[in-house]
Formats: structure tokens, C-alpha cells, sequence
């Protein structure tokens, strides 16, 4: 009996170790090149740069929040920067045209989430590839933004919008406080909450979640329509933030989120991944950038730089898991 | 036949899985011209032993010696080099690659030698030949995700023999087989073994194990029991070695009573599937369903749940009427599918066991937030009062054994709490052991008020358990018999069609 429960407790230590490893090298990993960072340049580790990456880090991880969840039913969203570049330009234009400022914002989360169910439909209803039908909405979301834009940069917005990108709360600013709280609602969603355990069953088995009488369609709809909502947020934060809005303004972030929710090792199969993993990925894509900045490294190579790490870190995380079994 | 040198030999096999040792210090000799089975309930490491030889793994400790020699086994293409192939219980052919590409895959004959230029005449032709010697005929050129998967095994076994192995590992080969195929498959055994090749054959079935094999090793839990001729041993030794205890019982039932009605099933349509089914299935009863492959049972099974939409009929369940839309719906009513292939519709294989297990009762518990203690102790139930083996909750349920994710898939349905349930196929490709332990609880199921419709293939678990026995023959029930009144002959015969008026057939 003794015998027994020894190798049990032995088990169960050792299933914790291996699935703890790689959140916690993860997390070394981030906290190596801060130290790196902090050896090589004595303009890194002081609070003006620490709140400059947090908040540059922002936009990457609320749209990776949509995405992760849509990642780990085994899908794909690569309508994201579309989204977000029609809500951003959509808002503008809105407030510009003196609509108050919280309707145009739930105008334009509205107008991402509508986005996001378009998405649900075709993918969960319909059945079509993620990959293709994501895609087509990219195109349709940015045609619309360029209808919507004629071709012109909207500057100038009211000062209290300003505020969700700019302001500060304290000493904090608005966009960190604002991505936290939403981190920590998708955080609990995701592992905490009935609608989440659907979302991993899904996209580990979708015929097992099926057969166990899972609404699997439910599902598919859920996290299309939370990631065109993540997008739209992030939309509203960058418009804020750059007081301006423009149609290309989308571009750089599908691949980035993508990138972050992958070195956070949510598995592109579905099924396996975390909230606290796209956060430590968008953080440390940041990083790298910002320490490039600060050592002086010329922005022509920033690109390649952080394409190898990319790959590094999908590496890593692919060896961990042949490891871990 | 059976004497001389061996031409294959381990000695102290170990390997060990993460938290199980699959084979520890296992021991055996391979003789040429010999049919030797490997026998074992599953888990007991027989596939792991016939992965060590086929050189897909390697082992942790131990010898593998070769006509005398102690030799390496890195690679399947070591293991080739050394005559040694075999057929895996995983298919292993390449979906859409054709029959003639896949048999002749990485040796592709080549129109001249030393030039990459394969010769595709000889490769279908050699493809076609090799086929033709067990009765099948199909175009080579097709992709073979097309074919059925008797065929594709049997392409498996040719993609093989093409090698002309001295060694031949056939792991489970029959299962997915078919009579006609498997008649064919022991003929040529048969002449293989005339030529002098060695063959081990991985199996549970004792009434092949009595037709092909010459000697028999069992192995248990990872641990050699011990090896015997076929002809010297009875079943109950074979079974009472592989399992470690006396069976006394293999269809522990009780019959009693039955109760009122809790499935009723009119007039059922399913386009290409059953044709105006009728059924009944009441409380305290097993209820059996016989047919051949692709008589319809599944397809009924999966009509009556959800899954597929019947064309038109009638279904009640508990005297509600209630037309099914989706499983999800038909659990809502108490209803509850063991289904077919476990690992593809019945389980999340890298999911925990406690994460299966909640996976049809999730919201019967929890309206919204999760209580992960809960659920790991409502697990931990199941895996006493079941039996599961598996060292925690929280181990993936792809690394337990057949017999293991079985149970986890019972616990799923049980944890329901439905009266109703239709189970498919309950005890496929599980052991012995786990087979009685299944029959055991689907007993105390219907004692407790519970209904089963239970689907299968194997006639003796049909009359040993049920009360009473639907036969069905394409997509219709030509058939119905209290368990009293039944026998192997008659459903045998009706399952085949035979004295079934040629308008009922059609």
C-alpha cells in the first residue's frame, strides 16, 4: 500500500514537473534577456523603459487574447490587423463627426465582434478552412476601411479618447491597466470556467467534444466572435495612442500576435496553450526590439533579428514537448 | 520443424514509459519455420516488443541476438537489413499515395540501375501479383485512402512480404480483417513457414492462436510468464496466464424482470443506412444488435443519438417523443453512446483522465466556474470503483492501455447519471481481464435500472448477455429472439442473410 502511493505521489510530481517546465523555462527565458538587457545597456532597467515595453507590448497581447482562444480550438484568425485597422479608422471617423465617445467605441467593438461571428459562421457553421476564410475577411475589412478612409489620415481626436491610449492611472498608464483587467478576464475564461474547458475539448478532439454533446458550433462562434472583440479593443488602443488613424495601421500585428501566441506555446494543433504563455511571448518580442533600440542597432536588421527568435523559441518549445513525453 | 538454431533471440528486454515499465527483463527465442504468438492482455507489452524488433524503438536494456550474433536494431531500415519486417497495429501507409507507390515505398524498382528513374510498369505489376496471392484485386493506381481498411491492411502485409522478410511481425493482423481474408492470410502463413521464415504473431483471439501457432509466450504487465506449445495447453492455462487469476465467469449476468419502456425506436430511416427499424429497449435489460460490418448498426446507433439526421421514423425516449438533433440534445434526454472507435469519437487522448471523464457532465456540475478539486476527486472515484489503471488523474489518457481508456470512457457516461445507453462494440480490441470487468459493470448498470442496447460482433458476448437479440442485415431487423431461444446458428445464419426472402433483402 505504501509502495503505491509512493509511486503515485512520484507520478503526480512528475506529471506537475513536466508540465510546469515549460511555462517556468519560458519564463526564464524572459527574465534572461531582461538581465542581458540590463548588463548591456544602463538604460534598460529604469522605470521609464520598463513602462515603455509594458505598453508598447500592449497592442500584441490583447489581440493575441482572441487569438489564443481561437489557437487553441486548432483554428486560425488572420483577419485580426483587418479588423483592427476598420475599427480603428470607423472610430475615428465617428468621433471626428462628433458621435460621443463611448458609443463610437461600442460602435467599434461592435463592428469587431460582428466580424468575429462572420468569422464563426464560416469556419463553425459552414465549415470552411479557418485559414481561407479568416483570410477573406482580412481582405473585406480592409476594403472597407479604405472605402471608409478615401485615401485621407484622420488626426486630431478628442482628448478624454485619448486617454484609453495616452492617460494615465496614477503613475500607470491607461492601456497597461486596461490590458491587464482584460488579460485577467480572458485568463479565468480560459481556465477557470466551463465555456473554456469547451474550448480545449474542442480543440483536442473535436468528434469526442462532439460526441459528449459539446456544442461544438457554439464554441467555434465564441472564439472567432472574442478575437474580432480583441481586435476591435486593440484597434481603439493604437487609434488613441497614435492620436491618428489610417488604413495600413492593422498591418504589422497579425504576424506579431500570431508570434507571440505561438512562442507562448499554445500548440497550432489546438488543445494546448495559456493566457500567462501569449503574455510572456508578446513581452519578449517586445523586448528584443527594445533592446536592439537601446544598443543602437540599426532598425534594418530588427526584422531579422526577431524572426530568429521566433524560431528559436518555437524550437525550444517543440524539443520541450518531445522531452515532456 | 520446431527444433534447430534460433534465428532470433532477446534476452533481458527492458523499456521503460514514462511512469510504466512496459517490458521488464523479457526473454524469448525465435525459431525458423515456427509460428510463435505473442500473447498478453493489453498493456502487457507485446506491441512494445514487436516495435523493439521492427527497430521503431529502441530498448533501455538487453540483447537482441541474430543467428548468434548480438546485434543493434536503430531503424525499421536496420531492422530490414536484417530480414526483420512487420506490420504494426498503427496503420503506417501513406493516405494519398497510390497501392503500388505505398508497397513499394523508399525501393521503388528502377528502370535503370543507378538512375533515379522508377519503373512504373514493373512497380504496378509486381503490386497486382503480389495482392492476386491473397484474392484481391484492386487498381494500384488508386490513392489508398479510398480503400477499405481490410484492404489496406492486407497492402500492409504485401508492402512486407515484398521484402522477403526472414522474420515477419505481424502485430493483431485480423482485426480489422475479414473472414475471406483472413482464411487467405493463414494460408500463406502456412507457405511462408514451409520456406523457413519465422513469424510472430501478436494476438488475443485463441481460436487463431490454436489454428497457426506452434508456440505461444505470454507476457503480463511488461513480465515474461512463460512460453508452451500450442498443442500442450488448454485455454483456461492460456487465459489464466495471461490475466494472472482464474476467470470463472466471462458474462457475469443476472438476469431479471425488465421494467417499463426507455427507448423506443419506429418506422427509422437513415439515407443509405437502417430502413424502417423498429425497436425496443426497457428498463433492466441488455438489449443486443447483431449484423455484419455495414449492416447499419453504427449508422443506427449514430441516427438514434444525433450525430446523423434520420430521414423519418419515430423515437421515444422514457414515452417522450423527441426527434434528434444532436448528441448534445439526446444527452439532455438521458441518453448515453459507448461509441465504436474509442480513441477518434470516445476520448480527448491528450487531455487527463479527470478532463475526460467531466467531458459529457461538465454542466451538470458546474454551471460556469470550475472546481478542479472537485472534478479530480469525482475522477479518483471512478478510477476505484472501475478499476482504472493509471498511476494519477491527471495522466494523459492516450499513455493507458485499451482496456484502461475503455473505462474512462464508461466513467464519462456513467458520471451522466443516464438509464439509457447504447453501447458500441463495449469490449473491442480490449483483454480479457477488462473484458469480464466491462460485463461485470454493464450488469450492475441494468440491475440498477439502467437500459443498454449493446452493438457487437461477438456472438458469445451477444448470448451471454443479452435478454434479448435484434439481428439486422442490410439496414433492416430481419430478426428477433428472447436470449433463451437464440443460439450461434440461428443469428449466425440470419446475420449472413440466409433465409431472408430476397424482397426483405433488397
Amino acid at each position: 500500500m505504501s509502495v503505491r502511493l509512493a509511486t503515485k505521489a512520484i507520478e503526480e510530481f512528475g506529471h506537475h514537473k513536466r508540465t510546469l517546465l515549460a511555462p517556468i523555462l519560458r519564463l526564464a527565458t524572459l527574465l534572461a534577456l531582461c538581465l542581458i538587457l540590463t548588463l548591456l545597456s544602463e538604460n534598460f532597467l529604469t522605470w521609464n523603459n520598463i513602462i515603455n515595453v509594458l505598453r508598447q507590448s500592449t497592442m500584441l497581447v490583447v489581440i493575441g487574447l482572441g487569438l489564443t482562444a481561437v489557437v487553441l480550438t486548432a483554428g486560425i484568425d488572420l483577419s485580426v490587423g483587418g479588423v483592427l485597422a476598420l475599427v480603428g479608422c470607423l472610430t475615428a471617423q465617428l468621433l471626428r463627426s462628433g458621435v460621443p465617445i463611448p458609443l463610437a467605441m461600442l460602435i467599434g467593438i461592435g463592428v469587431g465582434a460582428i466580424l468575429g461571428y462572420f468569422n464563426g459562421i464560416l469556419v463553425g457553421i459552414i465549415g470552411l478552412p479557418p485559414f481561407v476564410a479568416t483570410y477573406g475577411t482580412k481582405w473585406i475589412a480592409e476594403g472597407l476601411a479604405l472605402i471608409l478612409m478615401q485615401g485621407q489620415i484622420i488626426f486630431g481626436l478628442p482628448k478624454a479618447f485619448r486617454w484609453i491610449g495616452a492617460g494615465y492611472i496614477w503613475i500607470i498608464p491607461a492601456p497597461i491597466i486596461i490590458t491587464a483587467v482584460l488579460a485577467l478576464i480572458f485568463h479565468i475564461l480560459l481556465s477557470k470556467t466551463t465555456i473554456g474547458y469547451d474550448i480545449y475539448a474542442l480543440g483536442t478532439n473535436r468528434e469526442a467534444a462532439f460526441y459528449s454533446g459539446i456544442n461544438v458550433r457554439a464554441v467555434s462562434l465564441l472564439v472567432y466572435t472574442l478575437s474580432g472583440i480583441t481586435a476591435a479593443i486593440a484597434g481603439l488602443l493604437m487609434t488613441a495612442r497614435l492620436d491618428a488613424a489610417e488604413v495600413g495601421m492593422g498591418e504589422p500585428f497579425l504576424m506579431q500576435g500570431m508570434a507571440s501566441v505561438v512562442m507562448g506555446g499554445t500548440s497550432l494543433m489546438g488543445g494546448v496553450g495559456s493566457i500567462g504563455g501569449t503574455i510572456i511571448g508578446a513581452l519578449i518580442l517586445t523586448l528584443v526590439v527594445n533592446g536592439l533600440n537601446l544598443l543602437g542597432i540599426s532598425s534594418l536588421v530588427h526584422n531579422i533579428v526577431t524572426g530568429g527568435v521566433i524560431l528559436l523559441a518555437v524550437f525550444g518549445d517543440s524539443v520541450l514537448r518531445k522531452y515532456s513525453e | 520443424m520446431l527444433d534447430g538454431e534460433p534465428i532470433i533471440q532477446v534476452k533481458g528486454i527492458v523499456k521503460d514509459f514514462p511512469g510504466v515499465r512496459a517490458l521488464d527483463n523479457v526473454s524469448l527465442d525465435i525459431r525458423p519455420g515456427e509460428v510463435h504468438v505473442l500473447m498478453g492482455e493489453n498493456g502487457a507489452g507485446k506491441s512494445t516488443l514487436a516495435k523493439i524488433l521492427m527497430g521503431v524503438i529502441t530498448p533501455d536494456a538487453g540483447e537482441i541476438i541474430y543467428k548468434g550474433k548480438s546485434i543493434q536494431i536503430r531503424t525499421p531500415l536496420e531492422a530490414q537489413s536484417y530480414g526483420i519486417g512487420g506490420v504494426h497495429q498503427e496503420f503506417m501507409l501513406v493516405p494519398w499515395l497510390n497501392v503500388a507507390q505505398n508497397i513499394f515505398i523508399n525501393r521503388e524498382p528502377k528502370r535503370w540501375k543507378g538512375l533515379p528513374f522508377i519503373d512504373h510498369r514493373r512497380m504496378h505489376e509486381e503490386s497486382a501479383k503480389a495482392l492476386a496471392k491473397f484474392g484481391i484485386s484492386v487498381d494500384t493506381r488508386q490513392p489508398v485512402k479510398y480503400l477499405g481498411t481490410a484492404v489496406q491492411q492486407m497492402i500492409e502485409i504485401c508492402k512486407v512480404l515484398t521484402t522477403g522478410p526472414k522474420v515477419l511481425i505481424l502485430d493483431e493482423p485480423t482485426a480489422v480483417l475479414t473472414e475471406r481474408e483472413v482464411e487467405k492470410l493463414f494460408q500463406y502463413i502456412k507457405v511462408l513457414q514451409s520456406q523457413g521464415v519465422a513469424i510472430i504473431y501478436i494476438s488475443h483471439r485463441l481460436a487463431e492462436i490454436r489454428r497457426i501457432g506452434d508456440r505461444v509466450t505470454v507476457l503480463r504487465d511488461g513480465k515474461y510468464v512463460g512460453t508452451v506449445p500450442v498443442r500442450e495447453v488448454t485455454d483456461d492455462t492460456l487465459v489464466q496466464m495471461m490475466v494472472g487469476r482464474n476467470i470463472t465467469q466471462m458474462y457475469p449476468r443476472h438476469r431479471r424482470a425488465s421494467g417499463p419502456e426507455l427507448l423506443r425506436v419506429k418506422g427509422l430511416c437513415v439515407k443509405d443506412g437502417p430502413q424502417e427499424v423498429d425497436l425496443v429497449v426497457h428498463e433492466g435489460e441488455i438489449v443486443g444488435l447483431v449484423g455484419l460490418v455495414g449492416a447499419g448498426r453504427t449508422e443506427l446507433a449514430r441516427a438514434i443519438f444525433g450525430i446523423d439526421r434520420p430521414v423519418k421514423g419515430e423515437i421515444t425516449v422514457k414515452g417522450k417523443p423527441v426527434w434528434p438533433k444532436s448528441p448534445q440534445q439526446m444527452i439532455r434526454y438521458g441518453l448515453g453512446l459507448l461509441p465504436e472507435d474509442r480513441k477518434r469519437y470516445g476520448l480527448a487522448l491528450n487531455m487527463p483522465v479527470t478532463k475526460n471523464v467531466i467531458m459529457a457532465s461538465l454542466r451538470r456540475h458546474f454551471r460556469f466556474m470550475i472546481d478542479s478539486q472537485k472534478i479530480e476527486k469525482l475522477s479518483n472515484n471512478y478510477i476505484n470503483e472501475l478499476r482504472i489503471a493509471t498511476p494519477s488523474a491527471y495522466r494523459l489518457v492516450r499513455y493507458l492501455s485499451g482496456g484502461n481508456q475503455q473505462k474512462v470512457v464508461l466513467a464519462k457516461w456513467l458520471d451522466t447519471e443516464s438509464k439509457l445507453f447504447i453501447f458500441d462494440e463495449p469490449t473491442r480490441g480490449i483483454d480479457v481481464g477488462a473484458k469480464v470487468e466491462v460485463h461485470a459493470l454493464m450488469d450492475k448498470l441494468v440491475q440498477e435500472g439502467a437500459g443498454i442496447l449493446m452493438i457487437s460482433s461477438e456472438l458469445p458476448e451477444v448470448l451471454g448477455m443479452s435478454d434479448r437479440i435484434y439481428v439486422m442485415f442490410r439496414g433492416r431487423i430481419i430478426g428477433h429472439f428472447r436470449y433463451d431461444e437464440a443460439d450461434q446458428e440461428k443469428i449466425g445464419a440470419l446475420m449472413l442473410g440466409i433465409g431472408v426472402k430476397e424482397a426483405d433483402a433488397s
